[in-house]
C-alpha cells in the first residue's frame, strides 16, 4: 500500500509538473471555492486578531523611520503636484490619452478577495474569488492599492490563482525611475520583503530610495504582460560593489504581500 | 484503530477542515513573519492514533487535496505528507506514546522533516531564483509553532476518533493501601 502511494505520488508529479492544463485541480478548486470564500469571511476576525499582535511588535521600531519618510514624501508631493499639472497640459497638447503607450488605461479592473494562500514559501501564490466568469484571464496583472502583486496563473469558473511576485518562477521587466535603468525583478525565495532587480546596466548608478516600476516593453509584436509604470517597489540596498560586480540591487516591494486581502485584476489589456 | 465507514468519514472531515483552516487562516496569519503550517502536525496526530498506514493514506490524501485547491502540480505535498504520516505511525507502532509530550515533540520534529522534504523536492525540481537564508528561520519557526499547536490538535483528533481507538491509554490512579477496618 505504501509503495502504491509513493508510486502514485511520483506518477502524479510526472504527469502534472510543468503542465499548464490542470483541469482536475481547477475543477476541485472551483467546487470548493465557495466554501473557501465562506471560511475566509468567517475567519477574518480571528486573522485580524493575530495580525494585530504581529503588527504591534513590528510597529514599535517603525515610527521614527516613517516620520522621516513623511518629510521626504511631503517634499515629493509638492513637486509631484507641479509635475501633474504640467503633465496634464502636455498630454492635452500631444493627445496621449489615446496612445498605446498608456496601456494601463486600456485595462478593466476586477476586484477580488483573497480566499486562500499557499502554506509554503517555496510556492508563493494566493487564490482569489473571481474567475473567468468575471472576465479574468491567464496572465492578467494583479495589483493592490500599493502596487503590483503578481499575475493570474490559472483561472477557474469562480476562482483564480495569482502567482505573486515573490514566487520563484516570477520574473518582471522593470525600470528604476527617474534614472531609467532597466532590469528584471526576481524574488529571493524565503524573504518576501526583498526582491532583486537583476541584470541592470552597471554604468548608471542607482541609489537607495528610488522607485522601481514595471518597464512594459514591446518589441517585434511581443509585449510584456504588465503595462508600463505599475509601481513595484523601492530600492533599499544599492551598493556600488553589488551594482558593478553582480549588476543587481535590492528592492522592497510596495505591496504588502503578507497581508493581502483585496486585489484588482487588470483584465482585457493588450497582451503579447 | 477500528476502521468503519463512519470513522473513515470522520478522518476525511478532519482532513477537509484542516486543509480549509490552513489555507484560509493559518497561511494568512503571521507571527514573527512566519505562518504556521498545521498540516504536517495534523497528519502526525492521525498517524499516532491510527498507525503508519492510516498516517500514510491520510497524508497522501491531504497533500493531494491541498495541491488541487491551490492548482499546483500534484504529488509534491502528497509525497511529503505521506512520508510524514508513515514515520509518525511507525514511531507509534515501535515505541508507543509514553508521555503526553510525545505528540507535541513529534509534531515539531516531523514538521521540520516535512519542511526539509518539501525544500528538497522543490530544489530537485528546480528553483529559478536565489534562496534566502531566512527560509531556515521559516522552517524552524514553523516547527516551533507545530509544537504548540500539535498538542491541542492531538487532543481534538483523539476526541473525534475516540470510538474507534482500541488502545486508548488510561491513566489509572493508584489507590492508597488501606488498613483493614479503617
Amino acid at each position: 500500500m505504501l509503495a502504491l502511494l509513493i508510486v502514485g505520488s511520483f506518477v502524479l508529479l510526472s504527469a502534472t509538473y510543468g503542465q499548464d492544463s490542470r483541469g482536475f485541480q481547477r475543477g476541485v478548486s472551483s467546487i470548493f471555492s465557495p466554501v473557501q470564500s465562506v471560511a475566509d469571511r468567517a475567519l477574518k476576525p480571528a486573522r485580524d486578531l493575530v495580525g494585530w499582535f504581529d503588527q504591534t511588535f513590528d510597529a514599535r521600531g517603525e515610527n521614527s523611520r516613517l516620520e522621516s519618510e513623511l518629510v521626504i514624501a511631503r517634499e515629493q508631493a509638492v513637486a509631484g503636484q507641479e509635475a501633474l499639472h504640467e503633465n496634464a497640459q502636455l498630454r492635452k497638447l500631444l493627445d496621449l490619452d489615446r496612445s498605446p503607450v498608456l496601456a494601463a488605461s486600456a485595462y478593466d479592473e476586477v476586484t477580488g478577495r483573497v480566499i486562500a494562500r499557499s502554506p509554503t514559501q517555496w510556492r508563493s501564490s494566493v487564490t482569489i474569488d473571481v474567475g473567468d466568469g468575471d472576465g479574468v484571464r491567464v496572465d492578467d496583472p494583479v495589483i493592490s492599492g500599493d502596487g503590483l502583486v503578481g499575475r493570474i496563473s490559472s483561472v477557474g469558473p469562480g476562482s483564480s490563482q495569482v502567482m505573486l511576485i515573490t514566487d520563484h518562477a516570477s520574473a518582471i521587466t522593470a525600470k528604476v525611475v527617474p534614472v531609467g535603468v532597466q532590469g528584471v525583478i526576481k524574488p529571493e525565495v524565503g524573504n518576501p520583503e526583498d526582491l532583486i532587480l537583476d541584470f541592470i546596466d552597471s554604468t548608471t548608478e542607482v541609489h537607495g530610495g528610488q522607485t522601481v516600476v514595471t518597464a512594459g516593453w514591446c518589441a517585434q509584436g511581443l509585449c510584456s504582460l504588465f503595462p508600463p509604470g505599475l509601481p513595484l517597489g523601492e530600492v533599499t540596498k544599492a551598493s556600488i560593489v553589488e551594482q558593478e560586480a553582480n549588476e543587481q540591487v535590492d528592492v522592497r516591494p510596495f505591496a504588502d504581500l503578507r497581508n493581502l486581502d483585496l486585489v484588482q485584476v487588470l483584465t482585457g489589456g493588450s497582451r503579447g | 484503530m477500528i476502521m468503519t465507514p463512519k470513522i473513515v468519514a470522520r478522518i476525511a472531515a478532519i482532513g477537509f477542515l484542516g486543509v480549509l483552516l490552513q489555507l484560509s487562516f493559518f497561511s494568512r496569519v503571521e507571527l514573527f513573519h512566519v505562518s504556521p503550517d498545521v498540516l504536517p502536525a495534523l497528519v502526525v496526530c492521525l498517524a499516532l492514533l491510527g498507525g503508519s498506514l492510516t498516517g500514510a493514506v491520510a497524508g497522501f490524501a491531504i497533500g493531494l487535496f491541498v495541491d488541487s485547491l491551490l492548482v499546483e502540480a500534484l504529488g509534491i505535498a502528497s509525497l511529503v505528507l505521506l512520508g510524514t504520516g508513515y514515520l509518525a505511525g511507525l514511531f507509534r507502532e515501535r515505541f508507543g506514546i509514553h508521555s503526553s509530550l510525545v505528540p507535541a515533540l513529534l509534531c515539531m520534529g516531523l514538521t521540520l522533516v516535512a519542511e526539509l522534504g518539501f525544500a528538497a523536492i522543490q530544489l530537485l525540481l528546480g528553483v529559478d531564483a536565489p534562496i534566502s537564508l531566512l527560509i531556515v528561520r521559516d522552517m524552524l519557526l514553523k516547527s516551533v509553532y507545530a509544537f504548540f499547536l500539535g498538542w491541542p490538535i492531538y487532543l481534538l483528533v483523539r476526541r473525534v476518533l475516540r470510538s474507534a481507538l482500541v488502545e486508548e491509554p488510561r491513566v489509572q490512579r493508584r489507590r492508597q493501601p488501606t488498613v483493614l477496618g479503617a
